[in-house]
């Protein structure tokens, strides 16, 4: 790549910033800002036994609470000042952390093979192959 | 009418019935099938079933029931009134179909249409009459689609009913009649005491008639049309009216399973269009292409990032 340019992340924020619900979404929104998300989402989001269950533009979707893995903490990056050209350097704040979301499925209900649970394993297996190896 | 048990959770399917009367147990019976709200873009579809024992046909009729939508909201309260007051000899049944329902169901992968829905609907409250004891012979549906394949489907259903589907059953005989004036209350009460789920305060509920003609219709979907979320479940988001407005003046939400141009998709998420092979600079000359990542990471959609 001919781009040079760092990007920055200022942790020295994420000490004190709120922890936030986080909802993972079966579709593409095409917005980038704030949404209504306590007051159209959560409010008719149901707790069912095995499953949350919420329509979101009249689809239903049906999910699942999942936790960051351990050791790990979720991070929602803001950038507040974009750049004007790729070759400049960017600074990301963090806006928010999380230790865990809730994914929702479209209409499937969720369970051990949905993509985010096996991505969760990563940690784990990375430390294995990774990490310092005992004499 | 007592709607508590739907307003309770009134983003699914809920049915509500009378008592039956104890000689629908005993005395052949004719029952009327008819619905209310179909055409709405707001709030719920009910189907309704009315039935007595055919000897009391005459006694139904002198409580001079009649097509619901001839007659002013007042006119079938005090009917239903009548008909309340008949239980020892008629009896009813509702399936309230929440617009959530309508929604999720018209919209799901695998579609399930508005008839479809509706037949399902009729078919579950007659099967009601005859697990509660209800001795059914003569079956009256009012319809808006094509008869005939109703009626065939029905009879097969039920071979031991004599059924009869009809275009404006519910002018022509009076059990349909009584049938539309359940639900037509059922659906009038609904939509006047609609619990809104979501947290928006007071609502204007001068909504008119739901129908997407209205113009009081229109001015409230437009009011309350949110850009991300687009509207509450009372709104029927599978109605080509919501959907419109929001195709012009919500954020565009992208399915996987959208029926979009594979190029467009392939461009917007960024990947390569099957038609990108065919062109001049494509093959060896792609470094980065020639490292593959293990299944393993695509399996979970990780990648390592260098950028954002």
């Amino acid at each position: 790549m001919s781009n040079s340019s760092v990007t920055h992340v200022q942790m020295s924020s994420a000490g004190q910033t709120e922890r936030t619900a986080v909802h993972l979404m079966p579709c593409e929104i095409e917005h980038n800002g704030p949404a209504q998300v306590s007051q159209y989402f959560t409010a008719a989001m149901k707790d069912r036994k095995h499953e949350k269950t919420v329509s979101f533009r009249g689809r239903g979707l049906r999910g699942q609470e999942l936790s960051c893995p351990q050791g790990y903490t979720g991070l929602v990056l803001k950038e507040v000042n974009k750049p004007g050209s790729d070759q400049e350097d960017r600074t990301v704040r963090v806006s928010s952390v999380f230790d865990k979301l809730t994914y929702w499925n479209m209409e499937t209900p969720p369970n051990s093979d949905d993509t985010i649970v096996m991505a969760m394993s990563w940690p784990e297996l990375a430390e294995a192959i990774h990490g310092p190896v005992d004499d | 009418m007592d709607l508590g048990e739907f307003e309770a959770d009134n983003s699914v399917s809920c049915r509500l019935v009378s008592e039956i009367p104890q000689i629908c147990r005993t005395e052949d019976c004719c029952l009327g099938i008819d619905e209310a709200g179909r055409g709405p873009v707001l709030g719920p579809m009910v189907y309704g079933i009315c039935y007595c024992p055919v000897s009391k046909k005459e006694e139904l009729k002198d409580l001079k029931v009649a097509d619901s939508k001839t007659l002013t909201e007042a006119e079938r309260e005090n009917l239903f009134q009548k008909l309340d007051e008949a239980r020892s000899f008629v009896g009813w049944a509702l399936q309230i179909l929440s617009p959530n329902t309508i929604s999720t169901s018209m919209l799901q992968r695998a579609k399930y249409n508005l008839n479809s829905l509706s037949h399902d609907a009729a078919i579950g409250l007659v099967q009601y009459a005859l697990d509660s004891g209800v001795q059914l012979k003569e079956v009256f549906v009012d319809t808006v689609g094509p008869a005939e394949k109703y009626q065939e489907k029905l009879s097969q259903r039920f071979p031991g009913l004599e059924v009869t589907v009809r275009p404006k059953a519910d002018s022509l005989f009076p059990i349909v009649s009584a049938a539309s004036i359940c639900a037509k209350v059922a659906r009038d009460h609904a939509v006047k005491g609609w619990n809104f789920m979501e947290d928006l305060g007071d609502v204007d509920t001068d909504y008119g008639s739901g129908y997407p003609n209205d113009p009081k219709t229109k001015a409230w979907l437009l009011k309350y049309l949110d850009p991300v979320f687009g509207y509450p479940q009372f709104v029927r988001f599978s109605w080509s009216t919501a959907q419109t407005l929001l195709d012009g003046k919500a954020a565009t939400v992208h399915w996987d399973d959208d029926e979009e141009d594979g190029e467009k998709a392939a461009a917007r998420q960024n990947n390569k269009s099957m038609l990108s092979y065919f062109s001049r600079a494509a093959g060896g000359n792609d470094q980065s292409s020639t490292h593959q990542t293990h299944r393993f990471f695509t399996e979970r959609r990780l990648h390592s990032l260098d950028a954002l």
